[in-house]
C-alpha cells in the first residue's frame, strides 16, 4: 500500500484563532493525508519536535497575530539544525502580500493567505512531497504541435505559406471545441492555426482576453489515459481528467497552464499508437 | 385582559415615557422624513393583544424584544466604539485621542497576546507577539501612558481582556486614583468570559473553576466599588468568528450567561445585585434579517430567563445589553474596498437589532490592523447610518414584519432547544470540558469553507467575480523593535520600583489565592506597586496551574 502523506498543522506562538488551522486539518485529512494537529500555543522548538516524532512530510503553519516574520522563519532554522530541512513548511494566516518573498527566502515553500481553496493546500503538498513519482513517468515523445490563436486562417495563411514557405497540409473543423483548424507541416512537427468557430469557443476567449499569438504546445505521448491519471494522482491540475476527441482522430488533453508559467500544454496521442495494459481484447 | 386593557397599558407607557422625558429628552423635539411625515416613536398593530405583549411588549419593557431602551436612538445614538491598539503605550494613546477627536465616543481597548496570557514582554512565550495585536501592558506604568491626558470619568472604557481581567481592571482603577477619579465613577467594561475562551478564542490561562472564581470575585467588587462598570461581556462573537451559526450563536452564549449566573449565586451574591453588569457582545454577520431577528430573539430569551428562572426582581438583571462588532470573518483580502460595504450592511442589521455599542471593521482587517485612514472610514460607516439613514427615528422599525417575527420566533425556538441539550449535559462548563461546543462549531466552519469552494456560497471577489491582478493595500506595520522597548521599560522599572514592598503583596496574592477571600483588593495592591501582569499571572499560575485544551 502507498504510505500515505503526513503533515502537521501547528500554531506557533500565542494567536488563539485556530478556525482556519482546524479547516485545514479536516480537509488534508479528507484529501487522504494523516494529519496531527499541535493544539495552541507552540514555541518553534516544541512544532520542529513534534515535526521529528511524528515523523511528518511537510508542516502547515498557521498565525493570525503578525507574529509570522519571527515565527515562520525559526521554525525553518531549527529544522535545518536538527537536519529535518527534508520537510515541506507551508503557512498561512493573516500575513500581508509584501511579507511573502521574506518568508518563501526564509524557507517557507508557500504562503496560502485568507481565501485560498483547500485543495490547492493539498495539490501543492502533494506536488512537492512526491516529486519522484511524477519524474518516474517516461518524457513525452515530440513537440507534435504548436496551436497558435488568429481571427482568420485566411488572413494569416499567406504569412505562413508565403513568407515562411510552410507546406498547408489541410484544414478541419473540430466541432467539439469550436474550431477550425489549418495545418502546416514543419520537420516531424506541426504549425496549427486556430480559428474560432463561435464566441464560446475556448479560442474565442483567448483571442478576446490575450489576442492573437501563441495558444498551446502539443506533445505526442504512447500512454495518455495512464499518464493522467498519474498526473492526477500527484496533485498535478489537469482541464481534462479524461481523454477527449482532437483533430484527425486524436485523444488529447490539456494540463492547467497556472502550473507551467501560463503556458498551455496539450497532451496527444494518435490512433494507431495506442498501448493498452494487457492489450488483447 | 380584554383589548381595552392593553390600550390603557399603552397609555400608561406613554405616560412613563413622558415623565421621563422631561429628565431624559429625544435627540429632536420633532422626527420627520424628507417629505415631513411625521415619524412617531413606536408603531404598534392595530389592535394591541395578549400575544403581542407576551412575545413583543413596548420598548424598554418586559421581555425587551423591541429594545432595552423605551426611545432607543431617538433619545441616544449607541456608542461608537472601535477596537484600538498596537505597539506600544505611547503610540495607542495617539490613536485613541485621534478616535476621540474624530468623535468616538467610547474607548476600547486591544491588548496584545502576551498581556491576554499573562506574560511579561521580556517572556520566553512572548517571542514575536509583542504590541503584534494590540497594545503591550506590562505594569501600571504602561497603564499610566495608555490614558495619559483622557480624563477617565469623562469616557467609558471596553477592555478585551479576559483570563488576567482583574489584573487590568484594577491598573485602571489605580490610573483613575492617581487621577483623582474615584472608582465609583468609573464606566467601562471589561471582556472577563473565559468559557468562550475555551470554546472559541484561546487566550485562557487557568483551568474552568479557578477561573470562575477570579470571575465571580469580580462581580462582588464591583458591586460594591465600581457600580457603573460591565463586569462581564459574555460574548458570542468570538464564538460566531469560528464558525458557528446564528443559532449557536444566541444559544452558546446565553448557556455561559446561565453558566456566570449560576457561579454568582453559588459563591452568594444576590442576583439583583450582580445581574445588572451584565452585558453581552454579538456579532454583525451577513444574514440581514436573520441578523436583526438574533437580537430580538436574545433580549427575549434572556428577560424571561432572568425573571422566570432565576427570579431576579430588578428590570435591570432582565435586560440583554449587546455590544456589537461587524463579522471579521466575513472579510476577505481580495479587492479589500468591497469590505466596506459588507460591514455597512452588517453595521445597519446591529443598529436594526438595537445595539447598545458597535465597532466597524476596518477594510482591511483580513490582512493586518487597520491603518488610520481605514478606522476612519470604518467610523464614517456608523456615523453615516446614524445620522443620514434615518432609521435610527423610530424604534424597532422591522417589528411586525412577517418575516423577521418569524425569524425571531425560530431563532428563539432553535437555541433554546440547543441550551436544552447543553443543560442535560450539566451546564455550559460541563459541555465545554467535554469539548462539545467546540465540535458543533468546527463542524459548522468545515461546512461553510465545503460550500465556498463548491461554489454553493458566494463571496464577491473571493470565489467569483475576482480581479486577476489586485492591487495591494497599504498596511499598518508595528514596529519591530518594541519587544527591545517594552525590554528597556521593564529593566528600569524593576531597577527602580521597591522590590520588598512589591514581594510582599506577591505574597500576600498567593496567601489569598490558596484561600477563599477576594482577590481584587489583593491585585489592586499588587498593581499599585508596579507589579508586572507576568508576575502576577505567574503567581496564581504556580497557585491554579494552567488549562490544557481538550
Amino acid at each position: 500500500m502507498e504510505k500515505k502523506i503526513r503533515v502537521l498543522v501547528a500554531k506557533p506562538g500565542l494567536d488563539g484563532h485556530d478556525r482556519g488551522a482546524l479547516v485545514i486539518a479536516q480537509a488534508l485529512r479528507d484529501e487522504g493525508m494523516e494529519v496531527v494537529y499541535t493544539g495552541l500555543r507552540q514555541t518553534p522548538a516544541q512544532i520542529v519536535n513534534a515535526a521529528i516524532q511524528e515523523d511528518v512530510d511537510c508542516i502547515g503553519l498557521s498565525c493570525l497575530s503578525g507574529a509570522h516574520n519571527e515565527l515562520f522563519p525559526e521554525v525553518v532554522r531549527l529544522l535545518r539544525e536538527r537536519q529535518a530541512d527534508d520537510i515541506l513548511v507551508i503557512g498561512g494566516g493573516v500575513i500581508p502580500q509584501e511579507d511573502i518573498p521574506f518568508l518563501e527566502s526564509a524557507g517557507i515553500a508557500k504562503v496560502f493567505t485568507p481565501g485560498s481553496p483547500t485543495k490547492d493546500i493539498a495539490a501543492f503538498i502533494r506536488q512537492r512531497v512526491q516529486p519522484k513519482s511524477v519524474n518516474v513517468t517516461k518524457p513525452p515523445k515530440k513537440i507534435a504541435h504548436i496551436g497558435i490563436a488568429v481571427h482568420s486562417i485566411e488572413a494569416a495563411l499567406p504569412f505562413y505559406c508565403r513568407v515562411l514557405g510552410l507546406k498547408l497540409l489541410g484544414c478541419e473543423e473540430v466541432a467539439g471545441e469550436q474550431v477550425k483548424i489549418a495545418f502546416l507541416e514543419i520537420g516531424e512537427s506541426r504549425l496549427e492555426l486556430l480559428e474560432p468557430l463561435g464566441p464560446d469557443s475556448p479560442v474565442a476567449r483567448f483571442l478576446t482576453k490575450r489576442g492573437e499569438g501563441i495558444h498551446h504546445i502539443a506533445l505526442e505521448v504512447d500512454d495518455l489515459e495512464q499518464r493522467l491519471s498519474s498526473l492526477k494522482e500527484n496533485g498535478v491540475s489537469l482541464l481534462n481528467d479524461t481523454p477527449r476527441e482532437g483533430a484527425h482522430q486524436a485523444q488529447i488533453a490539456f494540463l492547467h497552464p497556472k502550473q507551467a508559467g501560463g503556458v498551455l500544454f496539450e497532451l496527444c496521442q494518435h490512433p494507431g499508437k495506442v498501448r493498452r495494459a494487457g492489450a488483447d481484447e | 385582559m380584554s383589548n381595552k386593557d392593553f390600550t390603557q397599558l399603552y397609555q400608561e407607557w406613554q405616560q412613563q415615557v413622558k415623565d421621563r422625558l422631561v429628565k431624559a429628552p429625544e435627540r429632536k423635539q420633532r422626527f420627520a422624513t424628507s417629505s415631513d411625515i411625521e415619524v412617531d416613536r413606536v408603531y404598534l398593530p392595530e389592535q394591541i393583544d395578549g400575544a403581542y405583549m407576551g412575545k413583543l411588549g413596548f420598548p424598554g419593557e418586559y421581555p425587551y424584544t423591541r429594545g432595552v431602551q423605551p426611545t432607543m436612538y431617538r433619545g441616544r445614538l449607541w456608542t461608537m466604539r472601535q477596537y484600538a491598539g498596537f505597539g506600544t503605550a505611547e503610540e495607542t494613546n495617539k490613536r485613541f485621542r485621534y478616535l476621540l477627536k474624530q468623535g468616538q465616543t467610547g474607548l476600547s481597548v486591544a491588548f496584545d497576546l502576551p498581556t491576554q496570557i499573562g506574560y511579561d514582554s521580556d517572556d520566553p512565550m512572548a517571542a514575536g507577539e509583542v504590541g503584534k495585536v494590540g497594545v503591550a501592558i506590562d505594569s501600571l506604568e504602561d497603564m499610566e501612558t495608555l490614558f495619559d491626558g483622557i480624563p477617565l470619568d469623562q469616557v467609558s472604557t471596553s477592555m478585551t481582556i479576559n483570563a488576567p481581567a482583574s489584573v487590568l481592571l484594577a491598573m485602571y482603577i489605580a490610573v483613575a486614583e492617581k487621577q483623582g477619579v474615584p472608582s465609583s465613577k468609573l464606566s467601562g467594561t471589561i471582556q472577563n468570559d473565559i468559557l468562550k475562551e475555551y470554546i472559541a478564542r484561546g487566550t485562557y490561562i487557568f483551568p474552568p473553576k479557578p477561573s470562575m472564581r477570579l470571575i465571580t470575585d469580580i462581580f462582588a467588587y464591583c458591586s460594591e466599588h465600581v457600580p457603573k462598570w460591565n463586569t462581564i461581556s459574555i460574548s458570542g462573537y468570538h464564538i460566531r468568528e469560528a464558525g458557528a451559526t446564528a443559532v449557536q450563536e444566541v444559544a452558546f452564549t446565553l448557556a455561559d450567561g446561565i453558566a456566570y449566573v449560576e457561579a454568582a449565586l453559588q459563591a452568594g451574591l444576590d442576583i439583583d445585585r450582580f445581574a445588572p453588569q451584565l452585558s453581552f457582545f454579538f456579532n454583525g454577520h451577513n444574514h440581514f434579517f436573520e441578523e436583526i431577528a438574533k437580537f430580538r430573539a436574545a433580549r427575549r430569551i434572556w428577560a424571561r430567563l432572568m425573571r422566570e428562572r432565576f427570579g431576579a426582581k430588578n428590570p435591570k438583571s432582565w435586560q440583554f445589553r449587546v455590544h456589537t462588532q461587524t463579522g471579521g470573518s466575513t472579510l476577505t483580502a481580495q479587492q479589500p474596498d468591497n469590505n466596506i460595504v459588507r460591514v455597512t450592511i452588517q453595521a445597519l442589521a446591529a443598529v436594526l437589532g438595537g445595539t447598545q455599542s458597535l465597532h466597524t471593521n476596518s477594510r482591511d482587517e483580513a490582512l493586518a490592523l487597520p491603518t488610520e485612514e481605514s478606522a476612519r472610514i470604518a467610523l464614517r460607516t456608523q456615523q453615516i447610518i446614524a445620522y443620514e439613514s434615518g432609521v435610527t427615528d423610530t424604534v424597532d422599525p422591522l417589528a411586525g414584519s412577517w418575516y423577521v417575527e418569524y425569524l425571531t420566533d425560530q431563532i428563539e425556538l432553535r437555541a433554546l432547544e440547543y441550551m436544552e441539550k447543553i443543560e442535560k449535559m450539566g451546564g455550559a462548563v460541563a459541555a465545554v470540558e467535554a469539548g462539545y461546543m467546540q465540535r458543533e462549531i468546527h463542524k459548522q466552519a468545515y461546512e461553510t469553507q465545503r460550500k465556498i469552494e463548491a461554489g454553493e456560497q458566494l463571496v464577491v471577489g473571493m470565489n467569483c467575480f475576482q480581479l486577476e491582478d489586485e492591487p495591494q493595500p497599504e498596511l499598518l506595520r508595528v514596529d519591530p523593535s518594541i519587544g527591545r522597548k517594552q525590554k528597556e521599560k521593564l529593566d528600569a522599572l524593576r531597577a527602580r520600583r521597591d522590590n520588598a514592598i512589591t514581594e510582599q503583596t506577591l505574597a500576600r496574592l498567593r496567601q489569598g489565592a490558596e484561600g477563599t477571600e477576594n482577590l481584587m483588593p489583593l491585585i489592586l495592591d499588587c498593581v499599585r506597586h508596579y507589579a508586572t501582569i507576568g508576575e502576577i499571572c505567574g503567581v496564581l499560575r504556580e497557585v491554579f496551574g494552567e488549562y490544557r485544551a481538550v
